[in-house]
């Protein structure tokens, strides 16, 4: 994943980028770092500024939040093909969740402010690259939901 | 049909057949030719037997035969002289009856001025001889089609309104041939004047009408003998037993239209090259289009129906494109036309079963096999007699093992039980019932040589007292109970399993069955989803055995410690983003009903259509066996119609709150 061309293709392969236009695919690799951690790696932590968004080549980011007197508790699997690190793009860009990479992890990452300014200045890419983040964003709201349901919980309570 | 009184003096009663030797046929044929008809009778030309103009008895195949079979066609010489020894070649008598081009107008165009004169046909009178059982229910097919409604093709009706009958009884046959499966052969039953059967002595020859009678007056011969009689009945018999019963009509029409999506039309597909050529041997088939024959002007046009072809690309085009521009859609429309939407708009399938399109089909389709393979019968399934099937008796079974899953479910094995249980089958249930506690449905996750094994989650009072049996205790059971997951459907395709909590228990014995024969299905996923790491049942299975055997298992659970590293999310999750194609699988779920609409919904999504879609419901149960009302949905009891659906069956009730 060193050059420019691999990176793009990386990326074109990946659910999140995937049939981009060329010059909005140029544009957003120009911004891109690939980066590898190990498992167990912290890549974000709940309520610290957030300032790189990522996309999940191979490996798996657990988004963990604090549950008082139970501790960390994953709440969702970030999965290859899919992002972590939206706040980075959306104010005060802090995290929502802990991410930790549970498995050896291999990502594309762009700079949070290097990103937004883009995003600013080139409308094209501003109009590519938001309805994909908000997609991820509404799966994730969706799939909240139904485990709020608790669906598969003994008792079913109905409170209304 | 013809020829005018006076009536013939009537034939001696009980007289029956009269008997022509072969020669006898030339003078037949004088009389009809003195009528004013065109003869069309069999002749061999071009390497086959067709229909023809016949002046002269030596016109007819006397001792040819032929060698039919899917794609194949060879005229072969007969070890005697029968004049009637051949099967159907590729004419039929639709080509006099229904011409593959007919004017029926001319028109003019000049100065901005149209005039139209619609030509009135003026048939000659015709007479066929030869033609077969079959042949005569086509035209029985084409009249209903083309004058039997409140539209009449006039040029058809004209040329219909004279013709005259001497038709064949089969006492030959072509593999090819399936009229015992479709009502219309090998007997000779009605629409004929003259029925002819020819047999080793010679011709045996009934009039079925007053112009029959007639002319069999005219022909002066001598009444059969009771030996040649039997003779001819015998050989017609014995060519409807030869031919037996190939295609399952009762019920086809339905199977097939229950069948659009059918992996089959892309196969068969792939082999038809839309030639057309079965349409147009196909003495039934009538689809035509208007087309226009000018002069260089422009001016003066001659307009002509002629024969088309659902096969043809342009059949079904509109403005912007075709509605079955792939050559799947134009074999399905031809058949289930053919075998299934013909009989709700004319009362009878649209085929007679001659055989033609499976002998002149260049690449050897055989509708026959088609139909069979798309929609083929299944075996009545077994009626599982359930033990113990009135609301008031239990089967006695001993707990003979119990097994911790989860905090809050146990599996309770039990022997000693009545053998018929083990004849039930995946995704049954049973009623279990403690004495003092209510009866309830509880899935079968498990058939042992002598008993069953339940799984159940301690969510009330009894089955929480259920969950704290211990080895040796006795339970009451009723069943097996219920509809199953429908493994024959899935025999030889993919299949995707999607349960959540407690909905793999009644899925095991699906697995169980897999396992126990791993080729029978084609891959196997399984993706399951539990609340925490800890809800997860059989873990053995889970880990062990499943994949061992090939099955594909991705787990998932709602929430983990950090103890857990695989996925966490909604089952929908896992194959949010897998690469497998859905749309030749079908899919089990079960799990509480709002998962299972996200899944299904999901499954859609991916290809995974109603159809092939099933699920199970659970409903409030008391006596399971639809006796007692309780587990009732829309039209259903889920206690006896189901309690596995397929979403097609279940329509908009699925999912739909209140009902
Ligand atoms: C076809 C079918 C298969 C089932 N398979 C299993 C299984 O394999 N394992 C398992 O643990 N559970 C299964 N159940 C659910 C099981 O029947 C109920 O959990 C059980 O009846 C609860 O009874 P209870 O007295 O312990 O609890 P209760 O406190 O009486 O009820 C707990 C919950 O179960 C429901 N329920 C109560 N009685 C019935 C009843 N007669 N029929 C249906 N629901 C009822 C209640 O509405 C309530 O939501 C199945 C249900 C059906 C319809
Ligand atoms: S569909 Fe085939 S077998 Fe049936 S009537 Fe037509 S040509 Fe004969
Ligand atoms: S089924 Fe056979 S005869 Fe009919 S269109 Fe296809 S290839 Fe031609
Ligand atoms: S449970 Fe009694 S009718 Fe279904």
């Amino acid at each position: 994943m060193n050059d420019q061309a691999t990176l793009v293709a990386t990326l074109a392969s990946t659910w999140f980028a995937t049939g981009l236009a060329p010059a909005v695919s140029a544009r957003l690799a120009a911004l891109a770092r690939p980066v590898s951690a190990p498992a167990g790696t912290v890549i974000l932590r709940e309520g610290e500024g957030t300032d790189l968004l990522g996309v999940v080549i191979t490996g798996r980011v657990a988004l963990r939040t604090l549950v008082p007197e139970r501790g960390e508790a994953t709440i969702l699997t970030v999965e290859p093909g899919d992002i972590y690190g939206w706040s980075a793009l959306v104010p005060p860009y802090r995290a929502t969740s802990t991410a930790v990479a549970i498995e050896p992890l291999e990502a594309i990452v762009f700079p949070g402010t290097a990103l937004r300014a883009a995003l600013h200045e080139d409308p094209a890419l501003a109009a590519a690259l938001y309805p994909r983040v908000l997609l991820a964003v509404s799966r994730r709201l969706t799939a909240t939901r139904l485990q709020l349901l608790d669906l598969y919980a003994a008792e079913q309570v109905r409170s209304w | 049909m013809v020829m005018t009184p006076p009536p013939p003096a009537p034939l001696p009663a009980l007289a029956g057949p009269r008997f022509l030797s072969r020669d006898g046929i030339q003078p037949l044929l004088d009389l009809l030719r003195a009528d004013g008809r065109r003869v069309i009778g069999p002749t061999v030309a071009d390497g086959a037997i067709v229909m023809d103009e016949i002046v002269s008895a030596d016109q007819l195949p006397r001792g040819w035969g032929d060698d039919q079979a899917p794609g194949r066609y060879r005229l072969v010489r007969r070890e005697d002289d029968r004049l009637f020894g051949y099967n159907l070649g590729p004419s039929s008598p639709k080509a006099w009856t229904f011409p593959s081009l007919v004017p029926i107008s001319r028109a003019t165009r000049s100065e901005g001025k149209v005039t139209f004169d619609p030509v009135l046909p003026e048939p000659p009178k015709i007479a066929f001889l030869g033609i077969r059982a079959c042949e005569i229910a086509a035209l029985r097919i084409h009249d209903r089609v083309l004058q039997g409604g409140p539209f009449v093709d006039t040029d058809y009706a004209a040329r219909r309104a004279d013709t005259l009958i001497v038709a064949v009884g089969c006492t030959v046959s072509a593999p090819t041939c399936f009229c015992t499966s479709m009502g219309s052969g090998p007997e000779l039953t009605a629409g004929h004047d003259l029925a002819i059967v020819e047999t080793e002595d010679g011709l045996l020859v009934e009039a079925a009408t007053p112009a029959g009678e007639t002319l069999l007056a005219a022909l002066a011969a001598r009444v059969a003998t009771p030996e040649e009689r039997a003779r001819a009945t015998h050989e017609v018999a014995a060519t409807r037993a030869r031919i037996g019963d190939p295609v399952a009509l009762p019920g086809l029409k339905e199977r097939l239209l229950a069948q659009p999506d059918h992996p089959r039309w892309a196969e068969v597909a792939e082999r038809c090259i839309t030639c057309g050529s079965c349409t147009s041997v196909c003495p039934t088939c009538f689809c035509t289009s208007v087309t226009q024959t000018t002069d260089l002007a422009g001016a003066d046009v001659v307009m002509n129906r002629t024969w088309d072809s659902c096969f043809s690309p342009s059949f079904a085009k509109v403005a912007g494109g075709s509605f079955r521009s792939r050559p799947r859609d134009r074999y399905r429309q031809w058949l289930t036309h053919k075998l299934a939407t013909w009989e709700d708009q004319f009362g009878t399938p649209g085929c007679v079963g001659c055989g033609r399109c499976v002998t002149w089909c260049p690449v050897g389709i055989d509708l026959r096999e088609e139909a069979a393979a798309i929609a083929p019968v299944r075996p009545p399934e077994p009626v599982i007699a359930p033990v113990a099937a009135t609301p008031g008796a239990f089967a006695v079974g001993r707990v003979s093992a119990v097994r911790s899953e989860t905090a809050d479910t146990t599996t309770l094995a039990i022997d000693r039980l009545d053998p018929a249980f083990a004849a039930g089958r995946p995704g049954q249930f049973a009623m279990v019932d403690l004495p003092g506690f209510p009866p309830l449905p509880i899935s079968i996750s498990r058939f042992t040589a002598d008993g069953l094994v339940l799984t159940i989650r301690g969510a009330g009072p009894a089955t929480r007292v259920l969950c704290g049996l211990q080895p040796g205790d006795e339970v009451g059971l009723r069943g097996p109970l219920g509809t199953a997951w429908p493994l024959d459907r899935v025999a030889g395709r993919d299949l995707v399993i999607v349960t959540g909590g407690i909905g793999l228990a009644p899925l095991r014995p699906v697995l169980d069955a897999v396992v126990a024969d791993r080729e029978r299905f084609g891959s196997v996923r399984l993706y399951y989803g539990a609340r925490t790491p800890a809800d997860l049942l059989f873990r053995d299975e889970l880990e062990g055995i499943w994949p061992h055997a090939g099955i594909e298992v991705a787990l998932t659970v709602d929430r983990a410690g950090s103890d857990w590293s695989g996925p966490v999310g909604v089952v929908t999750h896992l194959f949010d983003r897998a690469t497998w194609d859905g749309s030749a699988t079908h899919a089990f779920v079960c799990g509480p009903e709002r998962m299972m609409q996200a899944t299904v919904a999901a499954l859609a999504a991916r290809g995974i259509g109603a159809a092939r879609t099933w699920v199970t419901l659970e409903r409030h149960m008391e006596c399971g066996i639809g006796l007692c009302g309780h587990c009732q949905m829309g039209s259903l009891f889920i206690c006896k119609d189901g309690p596995v659906f397929s979403i097609a069956q279940l329509g908009d009730t699925f999912g739909r709150e209140g009902i």
